[in-house]
């Protein structure tokens, strides 16, 4: 657990210095390298601490003045209600950072004891 | 094992990443749009907070802005730069991505942002010379110091504000679409005056009257689209106001004068240079109908002058018009900009007050061109073979190789359409002709704004009109010394009764333009006796004018309707003006039923048609969005044309369009026994009545087939479906299926995408006072409150009262917040 609010919160640093979205998936994938024990653990890191962290993030904008915007980003993609923008965000960021965590322990596993 | 597990989780992660950080046609790049730290959660409300103060390094001198309740700013500076530095920079602060957006396009430059989608409008717009006559008017802009120094104080404003862009503040458009706002350019604000000229001046029939000549006749064309409208119409100026100048003689066909020529050589400098919106294939006209007046002191309750204008273009969201007050010692106006160009537009300052309408003129003609050969290299004129040149037009293609395309330039202008190429989607384009286009010719139309923005007098106002050529526009005035004026004002060419209806023969010097008509001779009226001056895009006079300007304006029923209402007005109050603005009256509908129901009998008829009957009959013509009637009148109108006309329009006539409805009115009223109405495909002879009865018939069996049993279905807003788009078309970014009053032929002019773009009126006193309202709002930020918080109002016919202060010191409970602006210490 301590692993995945690391990887949040470095994420967070990173996102905030910067504009691009792709640390989410760098993060993890570092981990996932450098001191995941299995690939599940790895895959999961990245679900749980990119996904929390979008989750978080968009629910605090959505509340904080980007309803309106919000409704009409799910118009141009035909979802439903607005709210849905909210989940569908941290899946994105969740599958993304899995994938990549997962990758990065496959990288590991290729330099651990035989 | 390993390595194969490694190699496919990173391929798939590689994969991932890949999809999410490009976009796929036109979806969007998913990880980029959605990160909450940098794509669209960022495009909130906050930015519409006003900051406190601003560092802008580029500013002499600090810069106030007051912003009122509805997000509009006013701006004060101590001087002209100042003034336009901080109008570009705080127009980029709400409209960035929408004057960039529409530079671009007018560019042929949207394949750069949309890929291949954009090419063909991209290559179009080239083909027209956009960017060439931008190029020549910037040239132009450059030339006069006052003009420069605005236009590019406007371009370091807006600059300055892109340069404080992190990726996070872009425009929610350009993560979207996945691109970067580029410098701002003088050169830029040159390409939106060009592409307001091709909105308003390019349509054009010269082509399909060119092949409807050969089938049917000068004579019958001449009966059909008449120089001189019947009666009915009444044209801008009124009757029997005397000219006071002395008519230039005009050139004949052939004489030798030299031509008035777009450029002396051919030879333009080589080497130039769902999402994508644009002008629809073929230019709509812009006859859906702007109106202005101006109405004396002696007709209002006040005793004051009072002016209206609702200017009526495409409708889209963002709105074409940003609403906005400069002061700067010397000036202090107030109105509508358009954004991607300095100074108020339309408005008024403490003295005077002006409004536009389109003009109509004919200031494009197409000139047949005989090449030597497939090369293009040479043309046939007066007896020689002269060289063109070509302008390589560079058209990059996102994601693609670049398409290089050839225009081929002759003396004329450019030639659209080369025979052998695939038609262009304009259909008014003919093949194998060269463009002479007023637009092309250098000009300095900005000056005419600077001016109008300062004037004090009439003789102010004429100054600012001086500077004026393309696109022509009636100008309203009114000012507070208690002078009401217009003046259909543009650079015209001098010529014959008739030049330019046809294509002209491009290889023999007698078809060119020979001069201009002297400026101070356009058709003008400054305090008529009848107390008030007014246009609706009509002709602008009648036959007494001495010079020939053009055939195809716009049909009677606003012109005639807004007079009719004028001189019956007494003790005129400026909500009179606005209820004017709001006239939903189809004079068309009047005229032309008051006749066709006796013609329309019962015979049979289906429990719909009797409905349908009944509807017409009880209807007082107005357009009103809960009313069936107007939608059963207007499918009515269109088969009554159809079964009139479209028997004398066969075959390669299929472009040519149907006469205006004064001429159908007149036939209704004054000559029911006319030959059209015979259908001449058929043995027996028709008469009106017989055609009144089968379009009845047919409207009512198609918009029962498209609407159902009577009800809602049926209702003009509901049959309309008229909306406000985006302006890039990105769905859900507009506001759609809006029920809307009016249509093309009432005051009210207004129709699916176009409609009233600014409804203003202005009542010139000590105190000016004045009220607007825009279908949108002050932000282009589709996630502000502020991007369409006018269209609710502004479908309701409501006007909001215009802040208009004195001094960035004046308090009031309409000023919200204060932004102050200094350049770097």
């Amino acid at each position: 657990m301590i692993a995945v609010l690391v990887c949040l919160l470095a994420m967070l640093v990173f996102q905030l210095l910067t504009p691009f979205w792709w640390w989410i998936m760098i993060v993890p994938f570092a981990y996932g390298v450098a001191a995941a024990h299995t690939g599940g653990g790895a895959f999961f890191n990245g679900f749980l601490s990119a996904g929390l962290l979008w989750l978080g993030s968009s629910l605090c904008f959505f509340l904080t003045g980007s309803g309106i915007i919000t409704a009409r980003v799910v118009k141009m993609f035909g979802l439903g209600g607005s709210w849905l923008m909210i989940p569908a965000t941290a899946l994105v960021a969740a599958i993304a950072a899995a994938v990549s965590g997962y990758a990065g322990y496959a990288v590991r596993a290729l330099v651990k004891r035989k | 094992m390993k390595w194969i597990r490694a190699i496919v989780s990173l391929l798939i992660a590689a994969a991932a990443f890949w999809g999410l950080d490009n976009r796929h046609g036109m979806v969007p790049p998913a990880g980029k749009l959605v990160n909450p730290f940098a794509g669209f959660w960022q495009n909130g409300t906050r930015a519409d907070k006003p900051p406190g103060e601003l560092i802008l390094p580029g500013l002499r001198d600090r810069v106030r802005v007051v912003w009122d309740a509805r997000h509009v700013p006013h701006i004060f500076a101590a001087n002209d730069h100042d003034l336009y530095f901080a109008q570009g920079y705080i127009t980029a602060r709400d409209r960035l991505w929408q004057m960039d957006f529409q530079a671009r396009y007018a560019a042929g430059r949207l394949a750069e942002i949309i890929g291949r989608a954009g090419l063909e409008s991209d290559r179009f717009n080239r083909r027209f010379g956009l960017g060439w006559a931008a190029e020549r008017a910037a040239e132009a802009i450059s030339r006069d110091p006052q003009a420069r120094d605005t236009v590019e104080a406007y371009a370091d404003g807006v600059n300055a504000y892109i340069g404080s862009l992190r990726r996070r503040d872009y425009p929610v458009e350009y993560k979207i679409l996945d691109y970067s706002p580029e410098p701002w350019t003088l050169f830029n604000s040159g390409l939106l005056l060009k592409y307001m000229s091709y909105d308003l001046t390019s349509y054009n029939d010269d082509r399909w009257m060119t092949v409807a000549r050969k089938a049917l006749g000068e004579a019958v064309l001449d009966e059909l689209f008449p120089f001189e409208p019947p009666p009915i119409a009444d044209p801008i100026i009124p009757p029997g106001t005397p000219w006071d100048f002395k008519p230039v003689p005009l050139p004949k066909r052939g004489e030798t004068a030299a031509p008035a020529r777009a450029h002396d050589s051919a030879s333009p400098t080589a080497s130039f240079c769902p999402l994508a919106d644009g002008p629809a294939p073929v230019p709509e006209r812009p006859e859906i109908g702007s109106n202005n007046w101006a109405v004396s002191g002696t007709r209002t309750r006040s005793g004051r002058p009072i002016l209206a204008n609702d200017p009526h273009l495409r409708l889209t969201l963002p709105s074409i018009w940003y609403e906005i007050q400069l002061s700067a010692p010397g000036t202090n106006a107030a109105g509508v900009s358009l954004p991607g160009t300095p100074l108020v537009i339309i408005g008024h300052n403490d003295r005077i007050a002006w409004g536009f309408t389109n003009a109509g003129d004919d200031v494009l003609d197409w000139y047949a061109i005989k090449f030597k050969d497939e090369s293009h290299g040479e043309y046939f004129y007066n007896g020689e073979w002269r060289k063109s040149s070509v302008r390589s037009e560079v058209i990059k293609v996102r994601g693609q190789k670049d398409v290089i395309d050839r225009v081929v330039y002759t003396h004329h202008g450019p030639v659209v359409w080369l025979e052998g190429e695939p038609e262009p989607s304009n259909k008014s384009v003919p093949a194998g002709a060269a463009l002479r286009w007023e637009a092309h010719d250098p000009s300095n139309e900005f000056m005419t704004f600077y001016h109008l923005n300062r004037a004090r007098n009439y003789e102010g106002y004429l100054e600012a009109l001086a500077s004026w050529d393309c696109p022509a526009q009636n100008f309203a005035y009114a000012d507070v010394d208690g002078t009401i004026a217009i003046w259909h004002n543009g650079k015209y060419p001098l010529r014959q009764k008739g030049d330019g209806r046809y294509i002209l023969d491009g290889s023999n010097s007698a078809d060119e333009w020979r001069g201009w008509v002297p400026r101070e001779h356009n058709p003008h009226v400054k305090n008529p006796p009848r107390g008030f001056v007014s246009s609706a895009n009509q002709k602008p006079t009648d036959a007494s004018y001495p010079y020939y300007l053009g055939w195809d304006y716009a049909s009677f029923e606003r012109g005639t309707r807004i007079n009719q209402m004028l001189a019956a007005m007494k003790d005129i109050t400026p909500e009179d003006m606005l209820r004017m603005q709001n006239d939903n009256l189809s004079l068309r509908a009047r005229m032309a039923m008051s006749r066709l129901l006796r013609d329309i009998v019962d015979r049979d008829f289906t429990a719909t048609e009797k409905w349908a009957l009944e509807e017409l009959k009880a209807w007082n013509c107005e357009n009103l969005a809960g009313l069936a009637a107007p939608t059963i009148f207007s499918r009515f109108w269109s088969d009554f044309n159809e079964k009139t006309w479209n028997d004398e329009k066969k075959g390669d006539l299929w472009g040519m369009r149907w006469p205006r409805s004064e001429v159908v009115i007149d036939l209704i009223l004054n000559h029911p026994d006319s030959e059209f109405f015979d259908d001449r495909t058929t043995p027996q002879k028709e008469t009106m009545a017989d055609i009144a009865n089968a379009a009845f018939h047919s409207a009512v069996k198609q918009l029962q087939a498209e609407c159902g049993p009577p009800g809602r279905s049926w209702t003009w807003g509901e049959w309309r479906r008229a909306g406000i788009g985006h302006l890039g078309r990105i769905p859900g970014f507009g506001r759609e299926r809006l029920a809307m009053n009016g249509g093309g032929n009432a005051v009210n002019a207004s129709g699916p995408g176009f409609g009233p773009s600014w409804r203003m009126v202005v009542e010139l006193g000590p105190e000016v006072q004045a009220w607007g309202i825009l279908p949108g709002g002050p932000s282009g930020n589709p996630g502000s409150p502020y991007y369409d918080s006018g269209v609710d109002d502004w479908l309701a016919g409501r006007a909001h009262p215009l802040l208009f202060l004195k001094s960035a010191e004046e308090a009031g409970p309409d000023v919200v917040a204060k932004t102050s602006l200094r350049g770097a210490k």
